[in-house]
């Protein structure tokens, strides 16, 4: 369906922007406010539109959306609500991107524990995305920092879930349950974030002696990237020096952190922790890679998707996941997204037709093309 | 069924019993066994509530599941004979989450109670009826353990924690239950068995495991977990830190933190609290100060004692009058035995506590503390705290005997004034213990219409037509509990 000229309400037209490049929809909308979304969400609602969510455009390639009607851009439901440094809170419009926060919270010491190269992308995108850090193996992923969610559902309902606290079990989890939905239960609107101190003292040490990693004490992170191993440590000076010195190789001080591979194909592959290096010796030789070890996510690109079949039908196997993160348009017409379905696809259905029931908000990313 | 009113507000009577019931028990009697099936009045009566002094129910029946399966055949025989289907590991909740005040069967998890530990991904599929203690002692011997430790661990179980998504002293540093909950074997409406999540990380789609992960047993009925486990501490600090100012202890809470350390615990007790510890447990702690602070650091020999020094050193800014430093594992033990037993130890004081749970941003501490106290006092009850300060988690317990129900009313009284405060401070209704029944109708407080209609949505996708734990978490009509009106039998009580 595509939107008739003047089929759209005033109240709407004044919302409109130029279309961001990537995205198919004829329509762009920038709401500045929970209400605008509310009112964007009940005009597609009635009229049976598709809504594509877009942050800072730095997750669309995940599942196969069907073609949009709308693009609702989030940047303009930016800003920081409220910091307490000393509550270890952040409250942000879900369109706020991850590095102006960063910035910000790192003048006090303090980070949310965000992707390390986020790029444009905003807190909505990653955690509609549920993307995460790679420090997630010791400081967990995005899922464990949402306190409080405002979202709007797809028929237009403003819902809170969550509290501005650091802990909290008043009734159903529905705040951490919006990590990874890609909207299907609402567009957020704005979040609270749990912070986490930074400690004075970081080191990085680059191909250590992997037979004495186990003597490390839950490091920060221990990544590879093609082949280089690295360990990344921080804490107190005390502890980092004695751990640094423990393990071998080259200690430099500070972090340093390693980007994604960029290819024109980008790969998720997701397996039980232990099948990290087992999972690095299936790859096709001339993809790239970059593992979390501890976690089991290995980040993937690739120039073509061949291999890509194999790779998966082994993930599955060992009870993983081959997931396509990017690819050019059309280029995986016989390949799903997603692989093999998830446990539970028709409750995640019906569940979703209680939120978006007209199901206009990113139909077809998610697994089973809902 | 007795049935008692309070303060002309607040009654609680129990649903009649299903008049199937004898037919409901010979159908699991066939099931399971004669001597798995529980329907004597007298063996009823002790599953009928969980350690809170809220509200017992009335089971028709209580079964003791040794598989999955078995519990997928409860869950349709529940639902042949419309017969509400109530979850319970250990019943050391604080809310009547576990209470059957709708009767039904009680699904005692107790039989399932396997242990498999995998050291190689640092995860085990743990039964629902394990202990929570007991996991961490199977753990143990591969250098892991499981982070969540509610002071009720000797007792509660993992399915327990599951379904209240506990806390404890340690999820300060480690995060909830739900951070530890990699998968989940689920027995869903219909006797649908699902497992959800796994052990690679970030299962595309919806995450369902996470939504049933405090969810109180009304989505269905959780039968084992698959847990991350974390490694076993190289080392650790435990510290005693006391305070002239309540004040003093809370800015040296915040202080620790913006330093750039997250301690393994940060709980503090007021004078009141220790006093009553002391007096049992002769654990030396300091009854003259106006509260302390039980601070533990863990991690490499070399860092736990530059943070412990640099702890020692922040708090003797706030004018700290002592520091103490546990010397060895027997001294730790007991400064954790004084702060997990702290609730028994209120049984001096009176035969009865009620227990509040509730949360504030922790940099409203010293008012919010203020005020409960204000509260109590001008109710003219006996109030005392112990609590998980760097979390900003209250535990204020009001001490009373539950027979004069005059006296109870008050309780009452003020704890709605306790938990109405919290909510305007910035709180949140509960930390750790949950809804259950007892916050059920004060979930308006904190959310609106939509918030709750929303919620009330993922309840009726699971579990249309409400088998499980009927009566829970949402509220819904009048309220059903009845305050004061059951004495604890066993005043050690205490899981918190």
């Amino acid at each position: 369906m595509t939107v008739a000229p003047g089929a759209i309400p005033a109240t709407i037209r004044g919302m409109e922007v130029e279309v961001p490049s990537g995205s198919e929809a004829e329509t762009g909308l920038a709401p500045s406010s929970p209400e605008e979304v509310e009112t964007i969400l009940r005009f597609a609602t009635d009229q049976r539109l598709k809504v594509q969510v877009w942050g800072g455009g730095s997750h669309q390639g995940y599942g196969r959306l069907e073609t949009p009607d709308l693009v609702l851009l989030t940047n303009r439901l930016d800003g920081v609500e409220a910091w307490e440094p000393d509550d270890l809170t952040l409250t942000i419009g879900s369109g706020t991107q991850v590095a102006r926060f960063e910035e910000m919270l790192s003048e006090r010491n303090q980070t949310a524990v965000m992707p390390e190269h986020p790029g444009p992308a905003t807190i909505g995108g990653v955690i509609s995305a549920g993307v995460s850090s790679l420090k997630r193996g010791r400081l967990l992923g995005t899922r464990e920092r949402l306190l409080e969610v405002i979202m709007v559902t797809g028929d237009g309902r403003r819902v809170r879930a969550g509290g501005r606290v650091v802990k909290n079990v008043s009734g159903y989890d529905l705040s951490r349950f919006v990590v990874g939905a890609f909207g299907a239960l609402g567009v957020v609107v704005s979040v609270c974030l749990k912070l986490w101190p930074v400690p004075r003292a970081k080191a990085t040490v680059t191909d250590p002696d992997l037979d004495l990693l186990h003597t490390l004490s839950r490091p920060l992170a221990v990544l590879e990237r093609n082949g280089v191993t690295q360990v990344f440590l921080w804490g107190i000076d005390e502890e980092v020096e004695a751990s640094a010195d423990r393990i071998g190789g080259q200690m430099t001080p500070g972090h340093t952190w390693p980007t994604d591979p960029e290819a024109a194909f980008r790969w998720s592959l997701r397996v039980p922790p232990a099948l990290t290096a087992a999972a690095i010796s299936k790859l096709p030789a001339s993809w790239s890679y970059l593992a979390i070890h501890g976690v089991g996510e290995i980040r993937l690109g690739s120039d073509d998707a061949e291999g890509a079949q194999e790779l998966r039908e082994w993930s599955e196997a060992s009870a993983g996941r081959l997931v396509v993160v990017d690819s050019p348009r059309g280029s995986l017409p016989d390949f799903d997204p997603w692989g093999a379905l998830p446990e539970g696809i028709e409750i995640q259905r019906r569940l979703i037709g209680q939120f978006d029931p007209s199901r206009v908000i990113n139909p077809g990313r998610l697994p089973g093309g809902i | 069924m007795t049935s008692l009113t309070l303060g002309q507000q607040r009654v609680y009577e129990a649903r009649p019993l299903p008049s199937l019931s004898m037919s409901l028990v010979s159908d699991l009697e066939q099931l399971l066994g004669a001597d798995r099936v529980l329907h004597e009045p007298v063996e009823l009566y002790l599953y009928s509530k969980d350690a809170s002094s809220l509200v017992r129910g009335q089971p028709n029946c209580v079964v003791f599941p040794r598989t999955t399966e078995e519990v997928a055949e409860i869950v349709k025989l529940a639902e042949v004979h419309s017969a509400p289907v109530v979850a319970r590991g250990a019943g050391t909740g604080l809310t009547a989450g576990a209470s059957p005040t709708e009767g039904g069967i009680v699904v005692s998890t107790t039989s399932l109670n396997t242990v498999d530990i995998d050291p190689e991904n640092s995860s085990a599929w743990v039964g629902a009826g394990v202990i929570n203690l007991d996991l961490t002692l199977a753990a143990a011997p591969f250098g892991l353990q499981f982070a969540p430790d509610p002071s009720s661990q000797s007792a509660c179980t993992v399915g327990g924690n599951v379904a209240n998504n506990s806390g404890g002293p340690h999820c300060l540093a480690e995060g909830s239950t739900t951070s530890h909950i990699l998968g989940l074997e689920v027995v869903l409406a219909g006797g649908e068995v699902m497992v959800l999540g796994g052990l690679a990380p970030d299962t595309p789609g919806l995450d369902l495991k996470g939504l049933i992960v405090g969810s109180e047993g009304t989505l269905g009925v959780v039968t084992r977990a698959l847990v991350r486990l974390i490694p076993v501490d190289p080392d650790v600090r435990t510290l005693l830190i006391d305070f002239d100012q309540v004040e003093d202890a809370c800015g040296t809470v915040s202080d620790i933190i913006a330093a750039g350390c997250v301690p393994a615990a940060l709980e503090m007790m007021d004078q009141r609290m220790m006093e009553a510890v002391e007096n049992w447990l002769q654990a030396g702690l300091p009854t003259n100060r106006a509260a302390i602070l039980l601070v533990e650091v863990v991690g490499e020999t070399a860092g736990v004692e530059a943070e412990a020094a640099l702890i020692q050193e922040i708090a003797l800014s706030r004018h700290s009058q002592a520091v103490r430093v546990a010397s060895t594992e027997a001294e730790r033990q007991l400064l954790w035995k004084g702060r997990k037993s702290a609730f028994g130890a209120v049984a001096q004081l009176a035969p009865d506590y009620y227990l509040h749970d509730t949360v504030v941003p922790r940099t409203r501490l010293v008012e919010t503390m203020r005020d409960v106290n204000e509260i109590a006092d001008r109710h003219g009850l006996l109030l005392v705290n112990v609590f998980h300060a760097g979390d900003g988690n209250l535990h204020p317990l009001i001490a009373f005997d539950s027979s004069d129900l005059a006296i109870a009313e008050k309780v009452r009284l003020a704890g709605d004034e306790i938990v109405a405060l919290c909510i305007r401070n910035g709180g949140a209704l509960s930390g750790e213990h949950g809804i259950g029944v007892e916050k059920r109708d004060l979930m308006k407080m904190n959310f609106n219409e939509l918030d709750l209609d929303a919620q009330a949505r993922l309840k009726e996708t699971f579990d249309p037509r409400a088998t499980f734990n009927p009566s829970k978490v949402l509220p819904q009509g009048s309220l059903c509990f009845d305050f004061g009106g059951v004495r604890k039998e066993v005043p050690e009580g205490a899981w918190v």
